[in-house]
């Protein structure tokens, strides 16, 4: 990324774009590929499903799920246009964290979705709706309702498989929640598609109940996945500490830079807190001298450059040398003292 | 839940269904077997005067094109109709606690009642107060997809869809 500028360089914070390798850009252009054609793929399944809805309460949820999916990929593809900005007078960080607002959105979204299919399918069972799924006359041929459901959700539900799977592998290598939330919805689609299919077909046995109960297992998981990046995104906006893309387990770079840091003959202690600004992380390094050696500048931009160089994702390194290390900085990264997650 | 083990939880799902299902017949089935009950038996159906789909005379005999729908189609499963002359909120009230198999009354699609009355396809249609057009349809209490289906298939036939 940027040359050999000291601390706080004035290409300290370049746009979303200038962070990126050559890897990292093209799996940027696939992944706006990808929600383009999320968003064609759903905007079809919108209409279609609308078309053979009809009386079905299930059929009606999986509707308006559909409609809620095409928010992750929005989102993405805006905040997507926007980190492409280097930073101005009126936004000194850049545009990074417009990822974060992104995948909040996301986050909302699938708990909506989640919310929006567990009240429906308890209602549903408390206020015993037994749902009617008559008959829908084809080209002459009486047909029942249900076997059209059936089919719509099975040639629906094979786009959120196939682009979920392809998005999941992106998004670890862009670092992009935003992107694994969408997965996420792709894959909470895909479950509702098939909870939908085995309600249909059991209210087509007689169970009224088999719809609205697949419906409630299934918005249970979704519920929950919801809850994860909610936390997650609110996580990154209010700068906890960095986590891996899918929030599992705290960023391994935050140990690694401190450790670059105290690599450095002229440094006794580093403590460096590292926030995620949305695929990519901002630094402050804290770094004590050892006693009766000076930070010169040239030391302090070497280091600069060296922790820069450690992952494309460092894109924003401070480094502020200290007598010592602030009260409020001194337990470093959590990972000290845990077990290393990295494999 | 991970992803393979919560589809693998649907899959079981699905297939216990089946298999219960697989002892029953008639597909799709009426979770309160109202369609087998009335076969050779008796067809409980609500009317709501509304000229010329329902007429009630002043002893409580019924007529219109909708009674004689519901004749023909009675026969169809031998089954005896009974009728049940009523104002429409107390034939949906008599729905909702399962007194009542259909309801007649010149109903149109839109009919507010959808939690107690469920609808067929439109069989017909009419011109409504305002001049726009009003597709009329039968009522059938909700989720008894078995009678549900007979019905729309006997309306079909007869209107020259199938």
């Amino acid at each position: 990324m940027n040359g050999s500028e000291g601390e706080g360089g004035e290409e300290a914070t370049g746009s979303g774009h200038d962070a990126f390798g050559e890897e990292q850009r093209e799996a940027l252009r696939r992944a706006t590929r990808l929600e383009w054609i999320t968003l064609a793929w759903m905007s079809a399944t919108v209409a279609l499903v609308a078309l053979v809805a009809g009386q079905s309460q299930a059929m009606r949820a999986a509707w308006a799920e559909d409609v809620l999916s095409l928010l992750p990929p929005i989102a993405f593809l805006v905040a997507a246009r926007r980190i492409r900005k280097r930073p101005d007078r009126l936004h000194p960080y850049g545009f990074h964290r417009s990822i974060g607002v992104a995948h909040l959105v996301a986050a909302l979204a699938l708990l909506t979705m989640g919310g929006y299919l567990a009240i429906d399918s308890v209602m549903t069972l408390v206020t015993v709706e037994r749902p009617p799924i008559g008959l829908t006359v084809l080209f002459g041929h009486a047909i029942w309702s249900g076997w059209l459901m059936v089919a719509v959700m099975v040639v629906t539900s094979i786009g959120p498989v196939v682009l979920g799977r392809k998005k999941l592998a992106l998004a670890e290598r862009l670092h992009d929640k935003v992107l694994f939330a969408d997965a996420d919805m792709g894959k909470a689609d895909w479950s509702t598609a098939i909870a939908t299919i085995a309600g249909v077909l059991g209210v087509g046995f007689g169970f009224w109940w088999a719809d609205a109960t697949a419906a409630l297992l299934v918005s249970v998981s979704i519920l929950r996945d919801g809850v994860k990046n909610l936390r997650g995104s609110i996580g990154g906006l209010t700068d906890a500490e960095a986590r891996t893309y899918d929030d599992s387990v705290p960023h391994p770079l935050t140990r690694r830079i401190e450790e670059r840091a105290e690599a450095e003959p002229w440094v006794g202690e580093a403590s460096a807190r590292v926030r995620d600004e949305g695929h990519v992380f901002h630094a402050e390094v804290f770094v004590v001298p050892v006693a009766g050696t000076e930070p010169t500048l040239d030391r302090i931009a070497a280091l600069r450059d060296r922790i820069d160089e450690l992952d494309w994702k460092v894109h924003d390194v401070v480094i502020a040398p200290v007598p010592e290390l602030p009260s409020t900085q001194t337990f470093r990264s959590t990972l000290r003292t845990g077990p290393d997650p990295r494999p | 839940m991970t992803a393979p083990r919560r589809s693998r939880a649907l899959l079981l799902v699905a297939v216990v269904t089946l298999l219960l299902a697989g002892c029953q017949g008639g597909f799709p089935a009426d979770p309160q077997g109202t369609l087998d009950r009335a076969r050779e038996g008796v067809l409980r159906v609500g009317v709501s005067e509304n000229p010329p789909w329902t007429l009630v005379a002043a002893d409580g005999s019924v007529a219109g094109s909708e009674v004689e729908l519901l004749t023909d189609y009675a026969e169809t499963i031998d089954a005896e109709v009974e009728w049940v002359p009523a104002g429409e909120n107390t034939l949906a009230a008599m729905m909702r606690e399962g007194q009542l198999d259909v309801v007649v009354g010149g109903l149109a699609s839109d009919v507010p009642w959808t939690s107690e009355i469920a609808t067929t396809r439109p069989y017909a249609t009419a011109t409504g107060p305002d001049g726009a057009e009003v597709t009329i349809v039968v009522g059938v209490q909700p989720g008894e997809n078995a009678l549900m289906t007979d019905i729309e298939r006997f309306l079909a036939e007869r209107g020259g869809e199938l």
